[in-house]
């Protein structure tokens, strides 16, 4: 299945911008697996409705980042990356989080161990 | 596939023009390089030139001074062979009152041989026109859609739309859009597209022109704009704050010690980071939409 992609033309992130976040992170989680393919440039353009300007620029940056691969052909893939590349991308989709809920607790006035505790009982939490 | 890629210049090139009605000068020394494949928003506030610029785009309109160039040719000496690769559709463009939609349609047909009678029936359909009525009896918005229809069925290389879609409800303006990628991908056509509807114009543009009381303020990939304009919220539990900022990025300020809202401009990555810590603040960043960066880029002239 082709990556599912929502395009949010409001909050101000370039829509290329939005494309890439959203194929690494379904990389990252694995959604989308090692050597899936990519839909065509036109092919997301129309489904998106978006400039297919847009969709180059977002597969373009996602090859220079290594998370797509050009394929005999022109089709684009998903590149099978080893165990600790793909785990450090994953570390810092985790890492980007934190920031902002480390900005929250020093605004909220929540001391370092308390803040620690909270998220230590939240990774504990099994899901419902 | 690409039909621009014959044609080496640019489809439209404007070099130190300037524009007089009597009085009133409409643009002002303006200079700008539209390549082809560019999908272009012309941004600015009423009156502030872009009908002007869009007509002498077109041939419509000449140049008090300065030059104009459409396909490499100047604005006086555009005849059929370029017309033919130009499509206009103005705000309010005249059509023949006692035809019929359908007779119209075929009277611009004669004049192009390039008129595509399936992509005609297509947008007639997408855009829910009558061609058996009458162009006298249609509303403002069915006109809209007839200059549209005129304007496109021929497929040109540069298509010049002035406000396309202010009568147009919701769902023909998404079926529209629709049809324009469609062009874009089909044609490689190159779009300067002038809208107040900047939620439909956010959808389709990679570049944005904003003009200001006739002057160029701003010539850059939307991409880029969006990236550098943004809205930082500084919070200090302790009142630290300053009451102003004197940062030249920084476009706007309002708040107190405790908590500071403003728009800036700058492509530094690190200059939120900067800022929060030299004033002992929390910030929050949240990128700007086309709508809230409007105000911003239409004014930069005035601003600085």
């Amino acid at each position: 299945m082709p990556p599912l992609l929502v395009i949010d033309h409001h909050n101000g992130v370039p829509a290329y911008r939005q494309i890439m976040d959203q194929i690494k992170l379904q990389i990252a989680t694995g959604v989308l697996a090692a050597g899936a393919e990519m839909p065509s440039t036109r092919t997301l353009s129309a489904d998106l409705a978006l400039n297919p300007m847009t969709i180059s620029k977002a597969y373009s940056l996602l090859e220079h980042d290594g998370a797509l691969e050009r394929r005999r052909g022109q089709t684009l893939v998903v590149r099978a990356v080893k165990d600790a590349e793909g785990r450090s991308a994953r570390l810092e989709l985790l890492r980007t989080q934190f920031a902002a809920a480390a900005s929250l607790a020093r605004q909220l006035d929540i001391p370092k161990d308390e803040a620690i505790r909270i998220f230590k009982a939240s990774l504990d939490e099994t899901q419902s | 596939m690409n039909p621009t890629a014959s044609s080496p210049c640019p489809p439209f090139v404007a070099r130190q023009i300037t524009k007089r009605y009597d009085q009133h000068v409409a643009l002002k020394d303006f200079s700008l390089e539209v390549p082809a494949g560019r999908v272009v928003g012309l941004l600015g506030r009423n009156g502030a030139g872009k009908t002007t610029l869009l007509n002498i785009a077109a041939g419509l309109v000449l140049p008090t001074s300065g030059e104009s160039f459409t396909f490499g040719i100047p604005g006086a000496n555009l005849d059929s062979p370029q017309l033919t690769r130009l499509g206009v559709v103005q705000q309010e463009g005249r059509c023949i009152e006692w035809m019929t939609v359908r007779q119209h349609l075929d009277f611009n047909a004669s004049f192009y041989p390039g008129w595509d009678r399936e992509l005609e029936k297509r947008l007639v359909a997408a855009l829910e026109v009558d061609p058996a009525r009458k162009i006298v009896q249609l509303s403002t918005g069915d006109r809209q859609k007839v200059n549209i229809l005129l304007g496109v069925c021929h497929r040109p290389e540069l298509l010049l739309l002035d406000e396309p879609m202010s009568a147009l409800d919701p769902i023909v303006r998404a079926r529209l859009l629709d049809q324009l990628l469609e062009r874009l991908r089909e044609d490689g056509c190159t779009v300067v597209i002038s809208s107040h509807i900047l939620d439909d114009v956010e959808k389709i543009v990679d570049w944005i022109v904003g003009i200001d009381q006739g002057e160029l303020v701003e010539d850059r990939a939307f991409d880029e704009l969006q990236e550098s304009y943004a809205e930082w919220t500084l919070i200090s539990p302790h009142g630290s704050l300053p009451a102003s900022f004197s940062e030249p990025y920084i476009l706007s300020h309002q708040g107190d010690e405790r908590q500071a809202l403003l728009r800036v401009h700058t492509r530094d990555a690190g200059a939120a980071g900067r800022l929060a810590a030299s004033v002992q603040a929390e910030i929050r960043v949240r990128p700007l939409n086309l709508e809230e960066m409007f105000p911003l880029i239409t004014s930069s002239r005035r601003k600085a």
